[in-house]
């Protein structure tokens, strides 16, 4: 059979396919007649393709099939994502399993931020020279005009509503950007999500130490102690994210570097999307929240609150029946 | 569904199989393109922080500084980190400078870019960027056969050229008869061949019989006879062995 008889025998179910899948790509799948019969000559399509392969008929004829079976390909594969049921899903059950599932991974990234937070809380009040030098002056100046020995806990912190706002954009812009940035430094083989973390956490032990050294840590926690739960958690869930990503490059089990990387993607993301959550949440906390002029009881209550919710909600949540 | 390894070709066609059995071919796109396509984005980038900055001065004047300046953060946040995202996620699955260039962001099996890809391949953008301009990002593209970066890599996609419906050249006229060559020819010799009739009205008189000259063994004669002998036989072929 010759290409041009080839075309002409076939060239009028080509042109119904494409017509149908024209009209698909338009107006969605509403409105379609005939559209039952779209799978049938898409197949069709596949087998008329690989005969002018086999048969070189000619970069004309292929590539218009090619073409034909890619667009085919594409309307019959698209997929409806779940949409908010998925996204609650998410949130209820497949992050916390997901951060069930590596527990290794999740005491070595606690272990990555907390310990040299423990250190320099704890060291520095002792010895503050080395807060001081990861502060910097500018750091130690803003510290002590917010925490200062002046301050008290009960006072307004923020004068009006609108600063709030412009605090929780200021926050979700920094603390998210920095979860994503420790997520996508895993890629170094998991080197600069660690590399992130020990810094965060020794950043944010040296202003809990400078506090107790130079301010009022009463006015300290009771701001900080009831977004403190999501945030530093949200570090290290995104520090999990990176060390998954990094650990299929370094580590990857059966199966080769690039399978295990797309695998490890897969899973990483799952994490990296609940730490992006839980900043957030923080965030909104953060601004609208923690300068509250409330009794420092209330405040330390509400951490401890936020503290075992948070806690709870990594533990607890999505656990299946038969291993609770 | 899997994915057959590169074959030793010269050409950018990405073979991929699908589960129905058939071979579709796609047509990667280079970093050079893909370099223009971001600069034209890097340009819409900037605008729309540019007017987001001017109407969050509006609101800002209406509803004091504090508002203002949350705001723009929180505008800054979304585009710089989903700007790719948003873009991806439409019918088009391309950034307006990918539309541009006429490429497009797809799954390596040629199946749409699902969410989570979109998003993989776009937070990874900044290792790829990194020390400066896409250094990582250009030499992984380089070392790979489907000019990956690092974030394609990770989310499993690729970037296209977007010829849903190729051009249909003219027909073209041969001034040759029909003739079988002298000797059996296998399929790669054949397929030469037909190529070659296919892509010769391209090119100059000069390239042509460059290249028809290479059959000389096939043809017996040089110049211009030995190409008229060439298309004989891929008009013979193309007859399917008839005359």
């Amino acid at each position: 059979m010759s290409p041009n008889h080839f075309e002409s025998e076939n060239k009028e179910r080509w042109e119904r396919l494409q017509q149908m899948l024209d009209k698909v790509e338009e107006k969605g799948a509403k409105e379609n007649a005939g559209v039952e019969e779209l799978p049938t000559l898409f197949r069709q399509v596949c087998h008329d393709l690989s005969l002018a392969q086999h048969r070189m008929y000619g970069t004309r004829l292929t590539d218009k099939l090619n073409a034909l079976a890619i667009s085919g390909y594409r309307v019959l594969e698209r997929r409806i994502s779940g949409g908010w049921e998925r996204l609650a899903d998410m949130v209820i059950r497949e992050f916390p399993r997901a951060v069930q599932q590596e527990r290794g991974l999740f005491w070595f990234c606690m272990a990555m931020f907390w310990l040299p937070f423990l250190f320099l809380a704890i060291w520095t009040p002792y010895d503050p020279e080395w807060a001081m030098a990861i502060l910097g002056p500018e750091g130690m100046i803003n510290m002590e005009m917010m925490y200062g020995t002046g301050t008290s806990p009960m006072d307004y912190m923020r004068e009006e509503f609108g600063s709030n706002f412009g605090m929780f954009g200021f926050y979700i812009w920094n603390n998210v950007s920095i979860d994503l940035r420790t997520f996508a430094g895993g890629l170094f083989g998991g080197v600069g999500s660690i590399i992130i973390m020990l810094f965060n956490g020794a950043h944010i032990g040296a202003a809990t130490g400078y506090v107790h050294h130079a301010c009022n840590p009463e006015t300290f926690y009771s701001f900080t102690s009831g977004h403190s739960a999501p945030e530093l958690m949200g570090v290290v869930v995104s520090g999990m994210a990176g060390m998954r990503l990094g650990l299929s490059i370094v580590k990857p089990g059966p199966y080769d570097r690039k399978t295990a990387l797309v695998l490890g993607g897969r899973k990483a993301f799952v994490l990296i999307m609940g730490a992006v959550m839980m900043t957030s949440f923080a965030a909104v906390i953060e601004g609208f929240w923690s300068a509250n002029p409330m009794p420092p009881v209330i405040k330390y209550s509400f951490g401890a609150v936020m503290w075992a919710g948070t806690l709870a909600y990594l533990f607890l949540c999505g656990r299946r029946r038969d291993e609770a | 569904m899997s994915v057959t390894p590169f074959a030793t070709t010269i050409d950018t066609l990405q073979p991929v199989e699908l589960a129905d059995g058939v071979e579709i071919h796609l047509r990667v796109a280079g970093p050079a393109v893909r370099s223009v396509a971001w600069l034209v984005d890097l340009l819409i980038f900037a605008g729309i922080l540019l007017l987001w900055g001017v109407v969050v001065a509006f609101i800002a004047s209406a509803v004091g500084e504090g508002i203002g300046s949350g705001l723009f953060l929180l505008g800054l946040f979304l585009v710089a980190w989903f700007y790719n995202v948003v873009f991806e996620m439409t019918a088009r699955a391309a950034t307006p400078g990918q539309r541009v260039m006429k490429i497009k962001v797809v799954s390596v099996s040629g199946a749409p870019l699902r969410l989570p890809q979109s998003l993989i391949r776009n937070l990874l953008r900044v290792i790829d960027f990194m020390p400066a301009a896409y250094l990582f990002g250009l030499i992984c593209c380089l070392f790979t056969s489907r000019f990956q970066r690092l974030g394609d890599l990770v989310a499993d996609t690729v970037v296209i050229y977007d010829d849903s419906k190729p051009v249909e050249p003219s027909a073209i006229q041969v001034n040759a008869e029909p003739h079988p060559p002298p000797q059996v020819l296998n399929r790669a010799e054949q397929a030469a061949i037909l190529q070659f009739l296919e892509r010769a009205p391209h090119w100059s008189d000069a390239r042509k019989m460059e290249l028809s000259d290479l059959l000389e063994p096939l043809t017996d004669r040089k110049g211009l006879g030995g190409l008229t002998r060439v298309c004989s036989m891929g008009l013979w072929l193309q007859k399917g062995g008839k005359k």
